[in-house]
């Protein structure tokens, strides 16, 4: 009895501990949500406790991914002038005086140096039989400098043994059963036993797979019934060391990343305390073992300490010009020192000072077009409208030429405009959380309308989609779908021939039909506090909450006095077809939808009387005859639309019609500047608007927009910093003073919500870059849409969770995006980034470990770099 | 050369623009054209289906142009697949703009087109031969395009075994007809007087090596692999495969009508094809893969197709055949809008929406025996009747039965009235363009008939049970059966496409 209990007692801790090696080993992946609301995610958010050069050693050990910018990059880098050689030659010098080895400083310089410029390599080889004595003469040095190898799966070493197919089969599985259970509705016949959970529903099917061979279901029938006591069991028939177990899975998860990523977003937005990403290392490690069975035990693999100093011996043979008999002339700590100086100089990090040449590179490229031409501060002239941008790097170009056109201002800001809300729109079944997605919603805001008017607005929503459900309904019948092909292909086919042959026409007329049928009646925003039953968020603001969220915002962006008669919040939106990517194109800082919802509900709480009353008692004073509309920024055509206009003042009128009789130009100039970056084919004559238009519109399309393609840097501060260059759409802006901000508190919030974001989306195009195959989503032309809520590539693939291929690239050999590390720029004295630092240190452990790179320009306006 | 044009201009001219065609599709191949002549290319390979649409419509008659045979319905084929080859061509200048082959996929798609319209142009046996196995051959190539990627080699391998199958089991065919019959000209060899001095068991040979060599290309069961295999080619290859290869089966055999008569041959191309539509419909319900879900589809609707041509109705599997191709490319085409974020309808309730389900049971009734009563094609009827009479049935509920509100229904019934006559003027046109040409004197073959009834019958009613019996392990194990007759073969997949960095990098300079 007593036995018992002490067993049940300890397989209790057994399982309370594998449920935190689960949640550690989580940390290697991402959360990856559906690809219906695209939001910017970096790949790496869970590693940043240890440095970049570091991660990506350790990425390229356990899956053979580099995550530094390789040779053909580079090259085409310097090849354009992008990559000065002389911060090459610093960054290395500073590389080498960190290391403090014992080698004569010339020949240490020129054994790197070649090394990283691939120049002057020795003509004369040394014969291989040599390399092999002299190496193993050093042999004894090997366990003093080389660290220890990580850790690989079982079927990884079976296929580094040239046993391909179990690790394969492996993966094959693992993604026919992950789509099965993740699939939202995209197949008729969903999978079996699903609701009961991952884990339980694959057990029960699994032994009646007849993918599976008769042998390896009898394994499988003795797993046991819950998931951590069959990860348990596995590990231990697999022989995990107690001490590995954590890294065991982490190598596991990372084979698939993108899979096990949506797992664990299910696991962070699920209420119930069943993990699936459990499941998911039980099902896999449970489905290793029954593969791996006939290969036990595995031989050890041949110590490959042995080939790594012949590498060593070889590269100073071929780069430092060193013979094989030279060694025998060095002393021990001499030859210990230069095999340390091969070891770490490995191509990691050559290619990081590269990368960091090239960064540095492209700072002083900015340095120079901020400091040189930061106009004056003092603003004579009071402008006539004030528009208020996402901080995207598209609004750049978009501001900068606004501002050419007439007397108006400019501000950046977080596009979800400091609103944690969820939004609901009428067409929609579910509502979106339209904030950063390390944020949490705490309101809700929908669209709403009278009874009357939403019934005959949703039966007329209903009735437009009503032929398509049919073309569903019928397919979905046995029976019926073999006709359906006679039946609906000559619709297709005109479909088919006007989308070809006419697109913009035939999207506009479609479009325009659409509008018409739908006509959408002028909705209200449900801003007021309603408290809503069983635990869902509290639709709309109280009246303090009102106040409070239009002070945050406008505090953040600078807005707080000189306001002109209109004020114009702006949201932006992507517009493409036929792009499961849609998404990707939109704000990143709504959770990857269009901002312009955001951008109403602000819009419209800094209208409210109420709420400037609120306002002026803390010295934020509206004058009466400003107004606040929406609007939003189509970045596709490069158009401003009107969103949300309520009654104009005279003033605001007048202003009003000023920025309309602009806004036709500022399109013009903006597709001008656009354009000629994208890679076009015909469509030579055609003006750049509407060649913007015919990518909008093209369902063959496959590039509608560069999105946030180049981004490089972040800068925080007045915009007369860089209001007079051109910063190429290259910048995110946020405007900052830091004179209104003596706690540090704006500061504070600008780095905790929009740098944040913007490091996700610089670091998902640089991974997206780097490693198209890993961390991209590859060719959008062999995609295809899974389950409802990704895409694979070919036959089956990982899902893929990055920016496909083509919206980094300009062509399968020319690179587009930069993949350069988010440099930010914050305008401010010295002691505000010390108080950033003391008061988030997960930011200070970024920029230490080189996940951003920090530079601040002090009052007298003199660079530092924080690095 | 200026004889002919008088006597006979629209080939002419059509071969001069076949020949404009390939000539600038071979001018692609050089390295010094710029990727800025595609439009231009695009602009000449609309030519040959403009004057084939032309011609079409001028036809009178068949008329002999060398080796080759114009009529109606040649000159309808090769419209539809040079009309299939320009839209996908169209698609992709702009969808492949930057790929490192960019021009060589219009080269190969160009000369695939036309090597495939000139095939069923030919009445010549050797010449068809020639043009259909280029076809092939042009095909494989086209999939091996991408050649870093290795999962594109073992794919184009694996098609290459089975495409080589079945052209060779057309091949043995075709010359045993030929040499049987002592004519190489295929109007002349299945002419009433040489098929004559065929033995009956070699009309069943023959017509079992054309089911063998038909059923390969349409995907059929055991042969499906090839084409759930080959989702790896880029979007517009899989639209020309799905359009224009894998239908060849209702053009050949409409060809060898005359040959296909004997019960045995039909009874395997039946039973090969009534599971295919099991097999394929199943695959298209249990994927969650979009493209794999269209493989499905397509194999399902290839094994009607085939279905058609036992029954002897080759206008209806013609008119499947070409109505599926245009299809077919189209949901290829537009595969990125497979992601919908749909608001559920309000379904009716209470006594009105009993009474449009009924009306809706009632007019599908009436559609089903009206349309025996007038259906030309014999032995088929008594299947299309049925199958068209619950179309009815389902389209009018699901555009009555809910809440659309009055206009919003009124539009249902005017979209479904107007796709009825949409339907009934295409099938009337083609039945009366290819009535000429196509021979439809095929007995009634009852048994046949009754077999195909109960499979497609047997399968619906399994359908509708599983769906409402999803705890059953009957459900789970036909589940995972199809889930297994849909899944890719392992080493065909990979999990992450590594080939991009390795065309990145291709001959570029190291630093």
């Amino acid at each position: 009895m007593t036995t018992t209990l002490s067993e049940k007692f300890q397989s209790n801790i057994r399982q309370l501990d594998i449920k935190d090696v689960v949640e550690a080993a989580s940390h290697v992946i991402h959360p990856y949500g559906p690809i219906t609301a695209f939001a910017a995610r970096d790949p790496w958010a869970g590693m940043e406790r240890q440095p970049f050069v570091e991660a990506a050693r350790r990425i390229k050990a356990m899956n053979n991914v580099d995550i530094l910018p390789n040779d053909t990059m580079l090259q085409a880098a310097c090849n354009r002038g992008a990559i000065n050689i002389d911060h090459l030659k610093a960054q290395l010098e500073d590389w080498l005086d960190e290391q403090c080895l014992d080698i004569p400083e010339e020949v240490q310089e020129q054994f790197c140096w070649n090394q990283l410029l691939q120049e002057n390599k020795s003509l004369q080889q040394p014969l291989k039989n040599h390399i092999k004595n002299a190496a193993k003469k050093l042999k004894h040095l090997s366990s003093e400098i080389i660290e220890s190898g990580h850790v690989q799966t079982v079927s990884q070493q079976l296929q580094s043994l040239g046993l391909d197919e179990v690790l394969e089969t492996l993966n094959f599985h693992m993604i026919k059963w992950c789509k099965l259970f993740l699939d939202e509705g995209q197949a008729v016949w969903a999978m079996p036993h699903r609701e009961e959970g991952f884990y339980k529903a694959w057990r029960k099917l699994v032994l009646l797979d007849p993918a599976l061979n008769r042998g390896i279901r009898k394994e499988l029938a003795h797993t046991p019934i819950e998931a951590d006591e069959a990860l348990n069991q596995a590990l231990h028939d697999l022989n995990i060391p107690q001490a590995q177990i954590q890294t065991y899975l982490e190598a596991h998860l990372l084979t698939l990343p993108g899979w096990a990523g949506m797992l664990l977003w299910h696991d962070e937005h699920s209420a119930d305390n069943d993990s699936l990403l459990m499941d998911y290392l039980a099902i896999r490690l449970s489905m290793e073992l029954a593969l791996v069975q006939p290969y036990l035990p595995i031989q050890e693999q041949a110590e490959d300490d042995d080939e790594l100093i012949e590498a060593m011996v070889t590269s100073w043979a071929v780069w430092g010009g060193m013979t094989v008999n030279e060694w025998a002339h060095l002393s021990f700590t001499e030859q210990k020192a230069r095999l340390v100086l091969a070891y770490r100089f490995d191509s990691v990090q050559q290619h990081l000072l590269w990368l960091e040449a090239w960064e540095k590179t492209y700072e002083d490229h900015l340095k120079k077009s901020v400091t040189s031409k930061s106009g004056s501060e003092n603003q004579t002239q009071i402008a006539l409208a004030q528009f208020a941008f996402c901080l995207d790097v598209r609004s750049e170009p978009l501001r900068r030429l606004l501002e050419k056109a007439g007397p108006f201002e400019t501000f950046g800001t977080a596009g979800f405009f400091g609103l944690p809300i969820e939004t609901c729109k009428l067409e929609h079944h579910h509502s979106h959380s339209a904030l950063p997605v390390m944020l949490q919603p705490q309101f809700k805001v929908n669209e709403s309308l009278t009874e009357t008017e939403l019934k005959e607005y949703d039966q007329r929503l209903s009735a437009q989609g009503s032929a398509g459900l049919t073309f569903e309904t019928m397919k979905h019948n046995l029976l019926s779908s073999l006709l359906l092909p006679e039946i609906s292909g000559p619709w297709l086919t005109l479909q088919n021939l006007a989308s070809s042959f006419i697109p913009r026409s035939a999207t506009n007329v479609f479009q325009k039909l659409r509008e018409k049928w739908r006509s959408k009646p002028n909705t209200r925003l449900t801003l007021d506090h309603k408290e809503t039953d069983g635990g869902e968020l509290p639709v709309g603001f109280t009246e303090a909450e009102k106040v409070h969220y239009a002070r945050q915002a406008l505090e953040m962006m600078g807005l707080t006095e000189n306001f002109a008669p209109l004020v114009v919040i702006c949201g932006h939106e992507s517009e493409s077809l036929n792009n499961p990517h849609a998404t990707a194109l939109d704000c990143s800082a709504c959770g990857g939808a269009s901002s312009e919802f955001n951008a109403r509900v602000l819009a419209a709480l800094c209208n409210i009387p109420n709420v400037r009353q609120e306002l002026a008692k803390v010295g934020l004073v509206i004058p009466e005859d400003t107004v606040f509309v929406a609007a939003k920024h189509c970045t596709t055509i490069d158009e401003l639309e009107w969103v949300f206009v309520p009654e104009l003042s005279d003033q605001a009128e007048a202003a009003y019609q000023q920025v309309q009789v602009a806004l036709p130009k500022v399109a013009e100039e903006l597709a001008a500047e656009r354009m000629p970056e994208l890679p076009n084919v015909g469509l030579k004559w055609a003006s750049p608007k509407a060649k913007a238009l015919h990518r909008a519109k093209d369902w063959s399309e496959i590039r509608p927009e560069w999105g946030l393609a180049r981004n490089a840097a972040f800068i925080i501060g007045g915009r007369e910093l860089t209001k007079a260059s051109n910063l190429e759409s290259r910048v995110f802006l946020h405007n900052y003073n830091w004179r209104n901000d003596r706690f540090g508190d704006i500061l504070m919030n600008i780095i905790k919500g929009p740098v944040t974001v913007a490091q996700w989306i610089n670091m998902q195009y640089y991974a997206s870059t780097v490693a198209p195959h890993y961390y991209g989503s590859g060719n959008k032309m062999t995609q295809t849409v899974t389950s409802g809520i990704g895409v694979m590539q070919g036959n089956a693939s990982d899902l893929l969770t990055g920016l496909p291929w083509q919206s980094v690239m300009q062509s399968d050999q020319t690179i587009y995006h930069d993949p350069l590390r988010l440099l930010t720029i914050i305008q401010a004295p010295d002691d505000y980034i010390q108080r950033i630092f003391d008061h988030n240190p997960d930011f200070q452990q970024k920029v230490d470990n080189g996940w951003i790179r920090l530079s601040s320009i002090d009052p007298d306006g003199n660079w530092k770099d924080w690095a | 050369m200026l004889h002919s044009f008088y006597s006979t201009p629209m080939p002419t001219l059509f071969f001069i623009f076949l020949v404009l065609s390939a000539v600038s599709a071979i001018c692609l191949l050089y390295p010094k054209v710029s990727p800025n002549y595609v439009p231009i290319h695009i602009g000449i390979i609309t030519l040959p289906p403009l004057a084939a649409l032309i011609a079409l419509f001028m036809n009178h008659g068949s008329v002999s142009f060398g080796p080759f045979r114009f009529n109606a319905l040649s000159w309808l084929l090769a419209f539809f697949v040079l009309i299939i080859g320009l839209i996908v061509q169209r698609f992709s200048v702009r969808y492949m703009l930057g790929d490192l082959y960019y021009k060589k996929y219009f080269t190969l798609l160009t000369l695939i087109t036309i090597t495939d319209s000139a095939a069923w142009l030919s009445d010549d046996v050797r010449l068809l031969l020639l043009f259909w196995g280029a076809t092939l051959f042009g095909l494989i190539l086209l999939i091996r395009l991408k050649k870093e990627w290795q999962i594109s080699k073992n794919v184009a391998a694996l098609s290459g075994q089975v495409f080589a199958l079945s052209f060779l089991f057309l091949m043995v065919a075709a010359i045993w007809i030929a040499q049987a019959t002592g004519e190489w000209q295929l109007s002349l060899a299945l002419s009433d007087h040489s098929l004559a001095q065929l033995s009956r068991w070699e009309k069943t040979c023959m017509s079992l090596l054309l089911v063998l060599s038909v059923i390969i290309p349409a995907a059929q069961w055991p042969f499906q692999h090839w084409l759930l295999n080959s989702s790896i080619v880029p979007t517009p290859v899989s639209a020309v495969m799905h359009a224009g290869i894998v239908n060849v089966g209702s053009i050949l055999l409409t060809f060898f009508a005359p040959l296909f008569v004997g019960e045995a041959a039909r009874m395997v191309l039946l039973i090969v094809s009534g599971f295919s539509v099991l097999m394929g419909t199943g695959i298209m319900l249990v994927q969650a893969d979009y493209k794999r879900q269209l493989v499905g589809s397509t194999i399902a609707q290839m094994g009607f197709m085939l279905i058609q041509c036992a029954l002897g109705a080759y206008v209806a599997a013609l008119t499947h055949a070409i109505l599926h191709g245009l299809f077919k490319s189209t949901l290829f085409l537009q595969s990125g809008m497979a992601l919908h974020q749909h608001k559920p309808i309000n379904k009716l309730t209470g006594v009105s929406a009993f009474l449009w389900k009924a009306a809706g049971v009632g007019l599908g009734i009436i559609v089903a025996i009206g349309y025996w009563l007038i259906s030309p094609d014999q032995g088929y009827q008594g299947v299309s009747a049925i199958i068209l009479g619950l179309s009815m049935t389902i389209a009018w509920i699901q555009l009555t039965a809910y809440d659309y509100g009055r206009i919003g229904r009124f539009i249902g019934l005017v979209i479904l009235a107007g796709v009825t006559v949409v339907f009934i003027i295409v099938h009337s046109a083609l039945n009366q363009l290819l009535g000429e040409t196509v021979q439809a004197n095929i007995p009634l073959v009852s048994p046949l008939t009754i077999l195909i009834l109960f499979i497609l019958l047997l399968g619906s009613a399994l359908s509708v049970w599983l769906a409402h019996h999803p705890d059953s392990k009957a459900y789970t194990i036909l589940y995972l059966w199809v889930v297994r007759f849909g899944e890719p073969k392992a080493h065909l997949s990979e999990s992450h496409p590594k080939h991009l960095i390795k065309i990145l990098s291709k001959g570029g300079p190291l630093r």
